[in-house]
């Protein structure tokens, strides 16, 4: 049973009280709409992110059998050698984008299609480009699962979050707003039917009289 | 017997601090659905040359674009159609929990918004009165293709 509001009866709260029941309900209203978008990305973030897991997986199986494959051809030492002129500071345009009142963040890979190499192309063979390749994508693919993840995170607090609001609107907030609505409302008709017998029984007397 | 946060003096006064609080929270939340909403929308051809391609949003934040989906949008248009379509797209939800329009924007009566939704969706849309009505799986597929190029807007008219 809905808790009534404690408010003077008067006509004025009246007002005042359907005023609110109206905001409040459009606030559901929204609010059903923003958690039903929130929980479609929340489920396509969630399919996205299990995907981009499978390929960061299945990208590095296919690094460390390249580069495996390069440092058999190359040795260890003659490859660390090589691939110390590689280092690189990793650039990564990072930004937020809005998902129905929810920043999310947005990174993406500055110059990702080209793979440095810094290394001597003449020295080395065909396994230590295909290798960089590789790890090229495997940097792409950590970048865009770390993203997704991150999402995926944010969003799912926003659903708890709403579905809060959604469920104290829903079994708090409208339902004691419109008890009390009807509770006054109530009072007010007695009022009127106290009102009215009152006249009936002075009516009565002055013709009695 | 009286709530916690009420007592006589305030309820002479009208709403109790628990209620101006509810209040505020219930208005915060309408601010809240459509603060990432852009200031500005960019033509395509201008974000395709900048460098961080973004827009400033109303709670100050900016909206980054993603460049791969900018290239993919600039695959399906020619230049003309290019320098017409102003992003991000946006995406009005509201009455119909089933449905939600695009908002064709970019004049031309939207016909550069069907050609890309027609595109993606691999059918066939209209655009009436500005709008290109879809249906969630389809946003859902849209949305799976253009995540930052696209945006919510939560329209109070059609949630009134």
């Amino acid at each position: 049973m809905p808790e009534l509001i404690k408010v003077r009866p008067t006509k004025i709260e009246l007002v005042k009280l359907k005023r609110r029941l109206a905001l409040a309900q459009r606030v559901q209203k929204i609010v059903k709409d923003r958690l039903s978008i929130l929980t479609l990305e929340f489920l396509q973030t969630a399919r996205e992110t299990v995907e981009a897991k499978k390929t960061v997986l299945d990208e590095f199986s296919k690094l460390y059998k390249g580069l495996s494959i390069a440092s058999g051809y190359h040795g260890y030492i003659a490859l660390e050698k090589e691939l110390i002129a590689t280092e690189a500071d990793l650039k990564i345009a990072a930004g937020l984008r809005n998902i129905a009142g929810v920043r999310i963040p947005s990174f993406e890979l500055v110059n990702s299609s080209k793979p440095v190499k810094g290394y001597s192309l003449v020295d080395t063979s065909s396994w230590l480009d295909n290798a960089v390749q590789l790890s090229a994508d495997c940097l792409k693919a950590i970048v865009q699962l770390a993203e997704l993840q991150r999402t995926f995170e944010l969003l799912a607090m926003e659903i708890n979050r709403t579905k809060r609001i959604t469920n104290a609107l829903e079994y708090v907030v409208i339902p004691g707003l419109q008890t009390t609505i009807n509770y006054l409302n109530m009072k007010f008709e007695e009022r009127d039917r106290e009102e009215k017998a009152r006249l009936k029984r002075v009516k009565v007397l002055l013709a009695r009289g | 017997m009286l709530k916690p946060l009420q007592d006589k003096a305030v309820m002479q006064s009208g709403q109790s601090p628990y209620e101006k609080v509810l209040h505020e929270c219930l208005r915060g939340e309408l601010r809240i659905v459509n603060a990432g909403l852009p200031q500005t929308q960019k033509r395509l051809s201008d974000l395709l040359t900048e460098e961080y391609p973004q827009v400033a949003c109303n709670d100050g934040s900016t909206h980054l674009f993603k460049k791969d989906e900018l290239k993919h949008l600039a695959s399906m248009l020619d230049d003309d159609e290019q320098r017409a379509l102003l992003l991000p797209m946006l995406i009005e939800v509201g009455t119909n929990q089933a449905e939600a329009n695009v908002l064709a924007l970019s004049g031309y009566e939207g016909k550069v918004e069907e050609k890309v939704i027609t595109k993606t969706l691999n059918m066939p849309v209209r655009c009436e009165g500005g709008r290109i009505r879809i249906y969630r799986p389809q946003l859902a597929l849209l949305r799976r293709k253009f995540r930052s190029t696209t945006a919510y807007v939560f329209s109070p008219r059609m949630a009134a």
